[in-house]
């Protein structure tokens, strides 16, 4: 889906430049790598699956060898300014106060007002002089480990189902979440935890709910078990009342019985699956409580995270949840996605900035920027960032202009920004550009369809072959589109 | 129950009439168009049943078909099962609930010729038997109480669209019937049926765009889901590919789905009056009561003191001032009686208002005059090209209307091009669904899906039978079910066998009877039914699973049910999108997208919430209170009483002696809690 540049500005050609020099010199790096991927075409041969259903989560190896073996996806609710944040566009400064000529007059909330400045600072930051804005001093610091994709288009301007297309590849309710794709095919390395955990932000789910970690029509065991570091896993015990003895005698009984039971019926896979599913579920209620007590974290972590912010106790939650996406990473959990904002509020609990987006974005920054960077520095200090993709996503971004009447900016499906670091990842690329007002994706335009493609090929899946039939169809995250953003990998 | 020959039902005659003088409707079936050569697009056969070799098993015609292929690969059926376990696989089938101890001591005692026929008889006229089919049906509309999408808003007049559907099940609407009533029983006065069209996710006015290709885009997926719904559903035609491209595999052009669509688009996303005995009595006392209501208002503000106090003026009018802080303080005394007499009449009036405010209406549509219909470029609302009439696929018939037909016409005319018997699709579509019902798979196992992309039956003959069978018997459920349900077939042991897997590991031969878990809503059923709490009111506005009723995310819920809680799960109010919390694991569908076919993981937050939910817990305290009121102080009674309560048996010896010490320890609730989590419980025998 790459289309040639219609109009370039000054900043987008420094930064085409800037890409093509660093293209060149990982170039001879990625050959060698790129051969090493040849002939490796493991597993998934005809893209059906076969999953033992006593041990749903057992690894199984990707269509092709690859780096990246776990994933955390951090999912920022709401739509997050590309033009606050990752998308520099000095143009807009001169033009702050002044009317978008040939813009549109109505946008998804109502009227367009006047194009508005950046809210921010920017500044050129780290190796690549890669400019971000200040809102986010610390994620910023890492730019040089980024790919960034600044040309991403969506499906819909909705939250709902923008939220449902980048996450599940339609923008209708009741597909497959990626996550859920993900554990489907490869299962986890973890056998005593849940291969997929969503982890809701402190200030509730976002607004297409479970959704975004939902099965579809995926067997019910890949979906997102949500948990965070103050809510833990549902009925993980029984309710107070139940003695430790008791619990154990229903228990025995229950073990007892379904041993018979199978004996009666010998060899029945499903009864089998069964007995193991509460034999999981035993290890569960061991291994998971220990995920969120933080004993031994020492307290330099907790700081280093923001864990210890006594004065802001959402970015303290929030960095908790941080903690324990890293705690499920390092115990082998395929697949963390760790929400940030919320359900619709009119931007007080999540990115969605239409009335007072400064006010608004001082406020949910403050929450992101040192958890989020926190987490991938530790991630990287452990080495977990050689197997692990960090993905930073957010279902559409906004408008050059505010709205009629008000200091925020209207949806905007038609150029934002995404990125990935860590594993697989080729570090301090800036793909792809918006017009030189950030409105519209003008260089090398890629639908979500392509990051997902994208996401699935760093983990060795090929986005055309892990597919699952339903109704008689197919069917693939990806639908019938999408094309690998090959500039942003390491070994392209 | 026929046709009433309501004035809308004559004028559709009248446009038959008119239509084929026209020689507009054509003939039903396939034609030399691309992709005609579909095995299902061929006419229904009544083929002539096998002769297999063994001439003792069969008890009913359909077991030829299947004892005549499994002898052809080289399998045996296996043994029939005990009459017990017939009966609770029949009446978990039937009623989605287990039979009770009394239902399997009748049994045991009735040997006397055309006992098993009279059970199933029994078991059809249940008013449980419209519940639990009801279901599978409401799976595959994906139908739920709430709006969907991210504001996922309350639907709440939803609910007399699933009653609809529950009483049809129960009086065997002839199949046909209940398909010209969803599809247009505005014509028939089966206002509620409509809520067929409507049953898909919506964006409601608010949430839409304001600026037009928003508007454009969300109309468009509206008739969308309409369009999708109507193919899957009635035909297993997975039509919604050709909205963007013509059908790669099926004989579906990207002109005929606009053109499908045009059919419907006439239909609004909206609430309609219903128009039964009880709603018109609703509306009577609506109003009598708001006229009363106004009465009253008007007294109170006789009663307002006249110095300049305006706000709480409109306050003590509106009945939001608290009686005890607003101004009749300063009223005289006897003044103040009355205002509080007024104003505690005001609060009865608005609260049997907000009781009879409910049953009025239906989210079951609105219909207008069609909009123009035109084929999308790439689906694309921006990218108009031709304008299109309603038609059916090419592939499929000859049946167009004209561009300018109104809306009942177009509605009307699909809905009997569907019916017809005539129709290739529509009696296989449903046989097929029914037998999934029963067997867990049905002989085509894609029940959503007969297009070349979709599962090869693997009894073609049998199907073609079985359907014949269903138009001929005047599209009777019951019939097809009767048949099932005392054939040969259905009574085999679950028994695995080892020549039977090397060959048919998946029993789509039906070598054995394919034991499955039961569903989540089953699954509740049962353990209310067995623990003395199901609560067996019908119908209406459902129960509470979450805190609130739709909305924003962040769903909490319910853990205690009170006894409108412990109605069966069919009358929970279902929040799409949100998976009830112990059962929703269980495969419940989410109402997301339409489900033909029930997958049946296993997964360990399943064990937990089964093991260690309030419900359980509760239930099995229940459960062992009801067992000790009926089998007395005897611990050995009491185990035996439950294991027959829950398990239709009774106890080996050894399980007695094994239960016997835990519930003598730690109380009978404790094995209680253990039975409802065993597989034999949780699974069909």
């Amino acid at each position: 889906m790459s289309h040639t540049p219609e109009k370039l500005s000054l900043p987008g050609r420094q930064f085409l430049d800037r890409r093509q020099f660093l293209s060149g010199s990982a170039s001879a790096l990625s050959a060698i790598a790129l051969t090493s991927l040849l002939g490796q075409d493991r597993l998934l041969a005809s893209g059906t699956l076969s999953i033992q259903p006593a041990r749903p989560f057992a690894p199984r190896p990707p269509h092709y060898a690859a780096r990246a073996r776990n994933v955390v996806m951090i999912f920022c609710a709401g739509a997050v300014s590309q033009l606050e944040t990752w998308d520099y566009k000095p143009a807009l400064i001169p033009l702050d106060g002044k009317p978008l000529a040939g813009g549109p007059a109505v946008t998804f909330q109502g009227p367009a007002g006047e194009l508005a400045r950046p809210q921010y600072p920017f500044r050129p930051r780290g190796q690549t002089g890669k400019w971000v804005s200040d809102l986010i001093p610390q994620l910023a610091e890492l730019t040089d480990d980024i790919a960034f994709i600044h040309s991403l288009t969506s499906k819909s301007n909705t939250h709902g189902p923008a939220e449902n297309f980048i996450s599940t590849g339609s923008v209708l309710d009741g597909f497959p979440s990626v996550g859920s794709w993900i554990s489907y095919a490869l299962g986890s390395e973890n056998q005593d935890l849940p291969a997929y955990v969503a982890i809701p932000d402190p200030r509730g789910v976002p607004q297409a709910g479970s959704n975004n970690w939902g099965p579809g029509f995926l067997p019910a065991v890949f979906q997102g078990t949500p948990m965070s570091a103050s809510e833990p896993i549902r009925h993980l015990s029984p309710p107070p009342g139940i003695s430790p003895t008791s619990d154990r005698a229903a228990r025995y009984l229950l073990e007892r019985m379904n041993a018979r039971h199978l004996t009666a019926n010998p060899g029945d896979e499903k009864l089998a699956a069964r007995i193991a599913s509460y034999e999981l579920a035993a290890r569960m209620q061991l291994s998971v409580p220990e995920l969120t007590r933080f004993d031994d974290e020492p307290a330099h972590v907790l700081r280093l995270y923001g864990a210890d912010d006594t004065a802001n106790p959402t970015k303290a939650a929030f960095a908790r949840n941080c903690i324990l996406a890293r705690r499920l990473v390092e115990r082998g959990v395929r697949f963390v996605q760790l929400f940030n904002g919320a359900y619709a509020s009119g931007g007080d609990l999540n990115w969605d900035g239409h009335s007072k987006l400064k006010e608004q974005y001082d406020k949910h920054a403050a929450i992101l920027d040192q958890p989020a960077a926190a987490l991938i520095r530790d991630l990287r200090q452990r080495g977990l960032l050689e197997q692990t993709l960090v993905v930073w996503c957010t279902e559409f971004g906004r408008m050059p202009f505010f709205q009629k009447g008000a200091q925020g900016r209207d949806h905007n499906p038609d150029g934002f920004t995404c990125w990935f670091t860590g594993a697989g990842v080729k570090p301090g690329v800036s793909h792809g550009a918006t017009d030189e007002l950030g409105q519209r994706a003008v260089i090398d335009i890629h639908p979500l369809y392509d990051f997902n493609a994208t996401l699935l090929h760093l983990l060795g899946l090929n986005h055309e072959r892990l597919t699952y039939e339903y109704n008689g169809t197919q069917r693939r995250l990806t639908n019938v589109e999408g094309d690998i953003i090959r500039e942003v990998l390491l070994s392209s | 129950m026929g046709m009433r020959p309501t004035a809308g039902y004559r004028a559709a005659l009248w446009l038959m009439a008119w239509a084929m003088n026209l020689s507009v409707i054509g003939i039903i079936g396939a034609r030399s168009a691309p992709g005609g050569d579909l095995p299902f697009l061929q006419p229904i056969t009544n083929p002539p049943l096998p002769i297999p070799r063994d001439s003792q098993w069969s008890r009913q015609p359909l077991d030829h078909f299947i004892l005549a292929h499994l002898e052809r690969v080289g399998l045996s059926p296996a043994r029939e099962t005990d009459r017990v376990t017939w009966l609770r696989r029949a009446t978990f089938d039937l009623t989605g609930l287990p039979p009770t101890p009394e239902e399997v001591a009748a049994l045991e005692a009735d040997h006397s010729v055309g006992a098993d026929e009279r059970i199933v008889d029994r078991l059809l006229a249940s008013p449980r038997y419209g519940e639990r089919w009801a279901q599978h049906w409401l799976d595959v509309v994906r139908f739920a109480d709430t709006h969907g999408f991210e504001v996922n808003t309350e639907r709440p007049n939803a609910w007399p669209y699933r009653d609809y559907v529950i009483r049809a099940f129960n009086r065997d609407l002839p199949y046909d019937q209940f398909i010209r009533e969803q599809i247009a029983g505005d014509q028939w006065g089966e206002d509620a049926a409509t809520g067929f069209l409507l049953t898909a996710s919506a964006l409601l006015p608010g949430q839409i765009g304001a600026d037009e290709p928003s508007k454009r885009l969300a109309r468009q997926d509206a008739l969308d889901e309409i369009i999708v719904n109507i193919g899957q559903t009635f035909l297993g035609l997975t039509i919604g590919c050709a909205r963007c491209h013509d059908h790669k595999t099926d004989p579906i052009s990207q002109h005929d789905y606009y053109a499908m669509q045009a059919f419907v688009a006439g239909v609004e996303y909206e609430d309609r009056d219903l128009r039964t005995p009880e709603a018109n009595a609703l509306r009577a006392e609506e109003g009598a009561l708001k006229t009363e209501l106004a009465q009253v208002q008007a007294d109170l503000t006789r009663y307002t003191p006249r110095v300049g106090e305006t706000s709480d003026h409109q306050s003590l009018a509106d009945g939001s001032a608290k009686p005890d802080l607003g101004p009749t303080a300063a009223l005289p005394s006897e003044n103040a009686v009355a205002v509080r007499q007024l104003k505690e009449r005001q609060k009865r009036i608005e609260a049997r208002l907000a009781q009879v405010a409910i049953g009025q209406r239906a989210f079951a549509g609105n219909f207008r005059q069609p909009d123009l219909i035109r084929v999308l470029r790439r689906g694309d609302p921006e990218q108009p090209r031709d304008e299109v009439a309603p038609a059916v696929p090419r592939a499929m018939g000859a049946l167009e209307l004209p561009k300018d037909a109104a809306d009942p016409q177009r509605r009307i005319a699909l809905a009997d091009w569907i019916a017809s018997p005539r129709n290739p699709l529509t009696a296989r579509v449903m046989v097929n669904r029914i037998w999934q019902g029963h067997f867990g798979t049905g002989l085509v196992d894609t029940s959503s899906d007969f297009g070349r992309n979709g599962g090869k039956a693997s009894h073609p003959e049998l199907l073609d039978w079985l359907a014949s069978e269903f138009i001929a018997s005047g599209w009777s459920l019951k019939h097809i079910h009767r048949l099932i349900v005392l054939s040969a077939t259905y009574r085999q042991a679950a028994t695995p066998d080892s020549q039977g897997e090397a060959i048919d590991a998946e029993s789509r031969f039906l070598w054995r009877f394919p034991p499955r878990r039961l569903e989540a809503e089953t699954i509740r059923d049962a353990m209310l039914a067995v623990s003395g709490h199901l609560n067996l009111a019908m119908y209406g506005r459902g129960f509470d699973l979450f805190d609130k009723r739709g909305g924003l995310t962040g769903f909490k819920p319910v853990e205690s049910f009170d006894v409108e809680g412990r109605r069966r799960m069919i009358y929970a109010h279902k929040v799409r999108r949100e998976r009830e919390a112990v059962f929703g694991a269980f495969d419940c569908p989410d109402a997301g997208q339409s489900t033909a076919r029930r997958r049946e993981s296993t997964t360990p937050i399943q064990a937990l919430n089964l093991f260690n939910s309030r419900f359980t817990i509760d239930e099995a305290e229940a459960f062992a209170d009801r067992v000790q009121s009926e089998a007395g102080p005897d611990i050995d009674r009491q185990i035996q009483q439950a294991y027959r309560r829950a398990l239709a048996r009774d106890p080996h010896p050894e399980e007695r002696v094994e239960a016997e010490p835990v519930v003598r320890h730690h109380g009978l609730a404790v094995l209680c809690r253990a039975l409802f989590n065993s597989n034999e419980f949780l699974f069909l025998p």
